[in-house]
């Protein structure tokens, strides 16, 4: 079966006046359904730059990203945009809830684009936002709720769809420690227990450190790519046994 | 289908988080709309008066008047002798073939005094066939006869204002004596009211005479036998015009006028004038639509401004709606509905609010309303074009950003 993300010598380069920046430098990696691969490198390092690139919301300058078989650079504007829909869900270092729109009308966002029908579109945002613990949060505005609350929202419109590949750059970065652990938790159930594939930024070991993968960025290229410790160590106990147990 | 409803319902959800701009951006269509309905619903019960008018003034109607028609549609050539003749009228009479009938008047103003009751009017002093010319008829009594002409009859029938400030109500006109310049006359007959006004001039504010009397006892006879107007009715509205170059032959014979000469008369046809005044009636109309629908671009700017204003505020959001799988053209209908919702409450408003301002106006101005459907289906159109013209800009330009730099639009 063909790995779920195959990109081979990606290069980025972005014009600023006369100065040119490249920010990645031919990037190869293949990733499997099912992964949970963590991001790590310095700032500038082209870490959400490959990220947008797998997200399908940038293009590279060279090189070929192939997502499920298929080479998104053919695609037109469009048909990335449903790309994006449909197999990809996005979780923001800021969030990125709608302002003064409830929970539930924020997650029901992606529905309205893949064309669910209204009835359809309340309950599964209302099951997504119950899955991730808000079910009594349904008709709060993102102003009347905490960050992790937040960011739990944004997961659980990121998952409304159904993707098969979840994009979190640095999730946990404006979460204090304790609400950083909750939603790791929270991403390593999903890896876990649904097969959803996780490929997440941080600047943080320990979050790094859920991860099965760990890949370094620096310089806009992959300086190491290795087996992740898995949580050990990091992680409580109550975490680890679920963990394990997929492992064994 | 069903993305659409979605599209609406999210349009009203946007525009109700800001309903203050909302509702300011509706005004400014309101008030382009209303302005529009208002003067296009004027401007034909304008017309609509001023043709009614003309229409009153009789069918087939010639008017010849001294002087040389200058390029404005005024008159000179009063200077010296009056050109127009008792004389000339009845040569009319005798020779033009088109014609049916032929009259003449000759106007002034006196105090007509009657017991303790005295008022000034119009005396106008003319022939027995003045009434059919005219297209008037009689309410009460008779008309003065060729006899009363021959004779110099001291006898007068009244315009139905006057009748109303010498007589008590109820009182019979008929007979009653009444006093002007010395000279007694007696009322024959009272005129069926012309009703309205005429730019300002009451049609029923005026005293007939037989032309003989009136120029011996009131209007003095200093020339005698010159007219002031010779009214022609010609024998069918389609002859009016053979009627009228008729009348230029047989007047420039007897004035002895040489080919190369003007005309030292005017022929005014009922269709000429009715041209002129529905020309300026048309202008004036014109002219207010044009300022009216200047506040409706102005309007249209507002809501193109607004969503401008708008699309840069929810630059994020556009990035967000992105990120989840909008394409461009979701955002671009977005925005575009927006728009449309905004012009089109403000259209309807403003038809409503525009058909009252009419009716009011109108009542005032003492025009006819006239309602026509085809402004309000037009206006609704138009009102969603200015919405679909206007919002296009904006929308589009949300539509084509960029959802990377947007996700990070601060
Ligand atoms: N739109 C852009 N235009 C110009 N240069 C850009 C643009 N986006 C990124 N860059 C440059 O590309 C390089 C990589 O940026 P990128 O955002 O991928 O870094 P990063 O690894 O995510 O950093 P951080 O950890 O701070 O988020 C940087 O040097 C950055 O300045
Ligand atoms: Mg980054």
């Amino acid at each position: 079966m063909t790995p779920l993300i195959e990109t081979h010598g990606l290069v980025k380069e972005f014009a600023r006046g006369d100065i040119r920046v490249l920010a990645l430098r031919g990037i190869s990696v293949s990733i499997e359904r099912g992964e949970f691969v963590a991001i790590v490198g310095k700032s500038g390092s082209g870490k959400s730059t490959f990220m947008n690139i797998l997200g399908c919301l940038d293009r590279p300058s060279e090189g070929k990203f192939v997502l499920e078989g298929q080479d998104v650079a053919r695609l037109s504007k469009d048909e990335r945009a449903e790309l994006r829909g449909q197999k990809i869900g996005f979780v923001f270092q800021a969030f990125n809830l709608i302002p003064r729109t409830s929970a539930q009308e924020n997650v029901e966002l992606p529905l309205i684009y893949s064309g669910a029908s209204r009835a359809e579109q309340a309950r599964r945002a209302r099951e997504s936002l119950e899955r991730l613990g808000l079910g009594g949060r349904t008709e709060h505005h993102p102003s009347q709720l905490s960050g992790g609350e937040q960011q739990r929202v944004a997961i659980a419109r990121a998952l409304v769809n159904h993707p098969q590949l979840l994009l979190a750059d640095e999730p946990t970065g404006n979460l204090d420690t304790r609400t950083s652990l909750e939603i790791m938790k929270i991403l390593m159930q999903l890896n876990r227990a649904e097969g959803l594939t996780v490929i997440l930024v941080t600047h943080e070991p320990e979050i790094a450190a859920f991860a099965d993968r760990v890949l370094t960025f620096k310089d806009g290229e992959i300086v190491s790519d290795e087996m992740g410790s898995s949580g050990e160590g990091v992680l409580p106990a109550s975490l680890l046994g679920e963990k394990e147990g997929k492992d064994s | 289908m069903k993305f659409l409803r979605m599209t609406l319902v999210a349009a009203l959800r946007a525009l109700r988080r800001n309903k203050m701009r909302s509702a300011l951006t509706i005004l400014g269509i309101v008030i382009g709309v209303a302005a529009v309905i208002t003067t296009v619903g004027l401007g034909q019960g304008a017309s609509e008066a001023v043709q009614s008018q003309i229409r009153s003034l009789g069918t087939n109607l010639l008017v010849v008047v001294p002087g040389t028609r200058t390029r404005g549609g005024a008159h000179s050539g009063w200077g010296g002798a009056s050109t127009l003749s008792v004389m000339d009228a009845r040569a009319l009479e005798r020779e033009a073939t088109g014609i049916r009938a032929v009259s003449y008047i000759r106007r002034g103003s006196a105090q007509v005094l009657y017991g303790n009751s005295n008022w000034r009017t119009t005396i106008q002093a003319t022939t027995p066939s003045y009434l059919d010319v005219s297209d008037s008829a009689m309410a009460q009594g008779d008309f003065f006869d060729e006899r009363d002409m021959k004779n110099g009859a001291r006898v007068a029938v009244l315009g139905g204002t006057l009748v109303g400030q010498l007589f008590e109500v109820g009182e019979d006109p008929i007979g009653a004596v009444l006093r002007i310049k010395e000279a007694s006359f007696r009322v024959i007959g009272v005129l069926e009211s012309k009703g309205g006004s005429s730019f300002g001039s009451d049609r029923d504010d005026l005293l007939l005479v037989p032309f003989t009397t009136g120029e011996r006892r009131i209007l003095g006879a200093t020339l005698p036998g010159v007219v002031e107007q010779i009214i022609v009715s010609a024998r069918t509205e389609t002859s009016a015009h053979e009627a009228s170059l008729e009348i230029e032959d047989i007047l420039r014979q007897r004035h002895r006028i040489r080919p190369d000469q003007e005309n030292d008369f005017t022929v005014h046809s009922q269709e000429e004038i009715a041209n002129t005044m529905g020309s300026v009636t048309r202008i004036l109309s014109s002219v207010l639509m044009g300022v009216a629908s200047i506040s409706l671009l102005v309007g249209g700017i507002g809501i193109m401004n607004i969503l401008l204003v708008s699309v840069i505020e929810r630059t994020r959001e556009i990035g967000i709606r992105m990120a989840v799988g909008a394409k461009g053209s979701h955002i671009l209908v977005q925005f575009l509905v927006e728009a449309m919702i905004l012009s089109m409450i403000g259209g309807i408003i403003g038809i409503i609010l525009g058909l009252v301002g009419t009716q009011v106006i109108a009542h005032f101005a003492e025009i006819p309303f006239v309602f026509s459907p085809g402004a309000i289906v037009g206006a609704v159109l138009f009102s969603g074009s200015v919405g679909i013209f206007f919002g296009f800009y904006p929308a589009r330009k949300a539509s084509n950003l960029d959802p990377i730099a947007s996700l990070r639009y601060e």
